[in-house]
C-alpha cells in the first residue's frame, strides 16, 4: 500500500512517500505564489524520485497552511496532528516537539503519539524562519553562514527587539558599533528562540524534546535551544519532511 | 448517515422570525418615539432592563460586532483597544456625523446608560457623552465585599430617578415587579433550550443559538419571548441531531455581527453546545427573585454576572466547570478580543482550573477583521483532532 502525504507551507511545500509503512522517498520544493501547483509538482516530483506510478498510488493526504488547495487529497489534518504522528513515527520517545517554519512556530506536546496540548505563534514573523533571513541578510551573510557563524561565539549580543523590522535596524547599529559579527549571529538566534522558549514552559516540557521543520537545519539555532532548555534536542534526519510523513500515516 | 444529514438540514422556522423581526422592531421604536417614548441605549449586562421598562421607555443595545465604524472611531480612539469599544463608539459617530447612518439605533437613543466596567469602556464613556446624553451607573468591583450590595442598590436608585427624570413617568413596585417576571420568563424560556443542548445528539447548533442570543436585546422583549416559545416548541419535536466534538466558547461577548470563530468551529466539525459569555449563559442564567422586595431583588441577580472586569472572579471559574460538567463538554474554546485585558489575564486561571478537570482549553485572541481566518483555522482543526 503507497500514500503520499503533502505539506503545503508558506514557504516550502513536501511531499513524502509511505510505502508499507516504510519511507520510500520525498521531495522538497518552494511553495511559490500558488498553493494548488506547488502541491501538484511535489507529489509529481515525490512520484518520479520513487519510480512510482500514478495507479500504484493508494491514497493521498494533505497538511500545511496551503492544506484545503489541494483539491486531489483525499482528506486534509493540520499542520499540528502531522508533526505529532510523524515525530511520533521517527522518535518515538519525543514528547515535546518544537517546530520552526519559515512563517510560524509551534510548540506541541504529545502523550502515546497523540497530540494533548498545543501552542502557535503565527501573527508574525517574530520567532520565525523569516525573521534569520531578514536578519541574515542585515548582516551580509547567508542563513548557513549565520548558524554556523554563531556556533563560535563566545558572548552573544543583546538583542532586544522581537520584531522583525526593528531587530534589523539594531543589527545596524551593532555592526557600527564593531560588535563581532559571530555575536550578533548568536544574538540573532537567541533573540529568534525566546518566544519559543516561553511557549515551551508554557505547555510545561515533556522528555525527550523534537525539534523540526526547516529552521531545524541551523546549527547555532539547535545549539542555542539545548542551552536554553538545559537538555539534548532530538534531530530526525530530514527535519523538514515530518508533517508530510505524519499526514501520510493517517489512516 | 445520509438520513441524519438530511434530517439536519430541516429549516427550523423559527429561527427566521428573529431574523425578520428587527426591521419591524426599528420602525417600532422610531413610531413610539415620535409618539413621545423615551429610547435608552445600553452597551452592557450590569444595567438592569426591568428599570428602563417599568419607567415606559424603550431599550435598544449598542454592542458592536461588526468592523466597518471602527476606521471612524479610530480617529477619536488608539488603534490598540478592544474592538468592541471601538465598533460601539463608532457607529455613534456615524450617526451623529455621517450620511451613511450604518446602524439605525444609534440615531434614536435619548440617554445612554452606562457601566462603570472595564477602562476602555469607561474613557469612551466620557467621550461618547459629547454626542449623546451618557449616565454611568458605577458598579462595585469586588461584589462580595459586606457593602457592595447596598452601593449597588443606591447607584440603582440614582438610575431610577434618572430615568424618572427622563420619561416623567414614576417606577412603581407593581410595575417593577411585572417587568421582573417577564423577564424571568425569557431567562426560563432560554435556560429550558439550553437545556436540549445538554443531549447527546443537540437538535441545534451554537452558531444558530448565538444568532438568537444576539437578538435577545434587540428586539423587544415581548417579541423575542414570543419568538422563544416557537423556537422551543420546534426544537422538541424536531429530528435534527447533531454530533461533533462538544465545545464550550468562553469568554468575551459576541456583539451581533461577529460570528467569526463560532462559524469556524463548526464549518471544521465542532459542536458548539454551550457560551459562557455575555452573548450566552451571563444573558440570562440566574433569575431576579420574585419574592423580595423588588430593587434588592434586581441588584443581588445583576451583581452576580461573573464578569472579568470584577475581583475576585472566582465564580466565574465555578460557573465554567460547572457548565463543563453539566454540558458534557469536550473542549473549550477560549474567546477574547484583541486588548480586552480582563478576560485576557483571566485566561491562566480558568486553563488551570480547566487542566485540574482534565479539560482542554484552546485560545483564539482576534478582532473584527477577517484577516487571521485562515490561522484560526490551522488551531482550530489540530484542537478537534485532538479531541476526536
Ligand atoms: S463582558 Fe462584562 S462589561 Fe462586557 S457586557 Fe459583559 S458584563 Fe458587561
Ligand atoms: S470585551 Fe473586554 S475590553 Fe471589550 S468592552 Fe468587554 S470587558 Fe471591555
Amino acid at each position: 500500500m503507497i500514500s503520499i502525504g503533502i505539506d503545503v507551507g508558506a514557504a516550502t511545500t513536501k511531499a513524502v512517500v509511505l510505502r508499507d509503512n516504510e519511507i520510500a522517498g520525498y521531495a522538497i520544493i518552494p511553495t511559490g505564489f500558488d498553493f494548488r501547483q506547488a502541491g501538484e509538482a511535489a507529489y509529481r516530483e515525490v512520484l518520479s524520485n520513487c519510480g512510482i506510478g500514478e495507479s500504484e498510488v493508494g491514497k493521498i493526504l494533505a497538511t500545511g497552511y496551503g492544506r484545503s488547495s489541494i483539491g486531489f487529497a483525499e482528506k486534509t489534518i493540520s499542520e499540528i496532528t502531522a508533526h505529532a504522528r510523524g515525530v511520533g513515527y521517527l522518535i518515538p520517545a519525543a514528547h515535546t516537539i518544537i517546530d520552526i517554519g519559515g512563517q510560524d512556530s509551534k510548540v506541541i506536546i504529545t502523550e502515546n503519539g497523540k497530540v494533548v496540548d498545543f501552542l502557535m505563534n503565527d501573527r508574525c514573523a517574530a520567532g520565525t524562519g523569516k525573521f534569520l533571513e531578514y536578519t541574515a541578510k542585515a548582516l551580509e551573510i547567508s542563513l548557513n553562514e549565520l548558524g554556523t557563524l554563531a556556533l563560535v561565539s563566545k558572548h552573544p549580543a543583546k538583542i532586544s527587539s522581537m520584531c522583525t523590522v526593528f531587530a534589523e535596524s539594531e543589527v545596524i547599529s551593532l555592526r557600527a558599533q564593531k560588535i563581532k559579527k559571530e555575536d550578533i549571529a548568536a544574538g540573532l538566534i537567541e533573540s529568534i528562540i525566546l518566544r519559543t522558549i516561553t511557549m515551551v514552559k508554557k505547555l510545561g516540557i515533556k522528555h525527550e524534546v523534537a525539534f523540526v521543520g526547516g529552521v531545524a537545519k541551523n546549527p547555532g539555532v539547535v545549539k542555542a535551544f539545548e542551552k536554553a532548555l538545559d537538555t539534548k534536542v532530538q534531530l530526525p534526519e530530514e527535519p523538514q519532511i515530518t508533517g508530510a510523513l505524519g499526514a501520510a500515516l493517517v489512516v | 448517515m445520509n438520513d441524519q444529514m438530511a434530517e439536519n438540514d430541516i429549516i427550523l422556522r423559527s429561527l427566521d422570525l428573529f431574523k425578520e423581526a428587527f426591521p419591524g422592531r426599528i420602525n417600532q421604536i422610531l413610531k413610539s418615539k415620535e409618539g413621545g417614548k423615551k429610547i435608552v441605549g445600553t452597551l452592557c449586562l450590569y444595567v438592569p432592563d426591568e428599570l428602563i421598562y417599568a419607567c415606559g421607555a424603550d431599550r435598544v443595545i449598542l454592542c458592536g460586532g461588526r468592523s466597518a465604524p471602527i476606521e471612524a472611531a479610530e480617529e477619536y480612539l488608539p488603534r490598540n483597544l478592544c474592538p468592541l469599544i471601538k465598533s460601539s463608539f463608532g457607529s455613534v459617530i456615524d450617526q451623529k456625523c455621517s450620511k451613511t447612518k450604518s446602524c439605525p439605533h444609534f440615531g434614536m437613543v435619548d440617554l445612554i446608560v452606562a457601566e462603570a466596567t472595564c477602562d476602555g469602556k469607561k474613557k469612551m464613556y466620557e467621550l461618547l457623552d459629547k454626542y449623546i446624553p451618557t449616565h454611568v451607573m458605577d458598579l462595585p468591583q469586588k461584589p462580595e465585599n459586606q457593602n457592595a450590595l447596598e452601593y449597588y442598590i443606591k447607584e440603582l436608585e440614582s438610575l431610577k430617578d434618572v430615568l424618572e427624570n427622563l420619561t416623567g413617568n414614576k417606577i412603581t413596585d407593581t410595575q417593577l415587579r411585572n417587568e421582573i417576571k417577564s423577564a424571568n420568563e425569557t431567562r426560563k424560556l432560554l435556560r429550558a433550550i439550553y437545556e436540549l443542548r445538554k443531549s447527546d445528539s443537540p437538535p441545534i447548533r451554537g452558531t444558530e443559538i448565538l444568532k438568537v442570543v444576539q437578538q435577545m436585546h434587540f428586539l423587544s422583549p415581548d417579541e423575542f419571548k414570543k419568538n422563544l416559545v416557537l423556537l422551543l416548541d420546534e426544537l422538541n419535536v424536531t429530528k435534527r441531531e447533531f454530533s461533533g466534538p462538544r465545545i464550550m466558547i468562553s469568554g468575551c461577548p459576541m456583539a451581533a455581527g461577529n460570528m467569526k470563530v463560532p462559524e469556524i468551529i463548526e464549518n471544521q466539525g465542532g459542536l458548539i453546545v454551550v457560551e459562557e459569555s455575555c452573548t450566552g449563559t451571563r444573558a440570562f442564567w440566574d433569575l431576579v427573585d420574585e419574592n423580595k422586595e423588588p430593587m434588592r431583588a434586581i441588584a443581588e441577580r445583576y451583581l452576580k454576572i461573573p464578569c472579568a472586569c470584577m475581583y475576585p472572579n472566582e465564580r466565574r471559574i465555578n460557573q465554567i466547570l460547572q457548565l463543563a460538567g453539566d454540558f458534557n463538554v469536550d473542549g473549550v474554546v477560549y474567546y477574547t478580543l484583541q486588548f480586552c485585558h480582563g478576560y485576557n489575564v483571566e485566561k491562566y486561571r480558568v486553563g488551570e482550573a480547566l487542566k485540574k478537570s482534565g479539560i482542554p482549553l484552546l485560545s483564539i485572541e482576534s478582532d473584527y477583521s477577517g484577516a487571521d481566518t485562515e490561522q484560526i483555522k490551522t488551531r482550530v482543526d489540530a484542537f478537534l483532532e485532538m479531541l476526536e
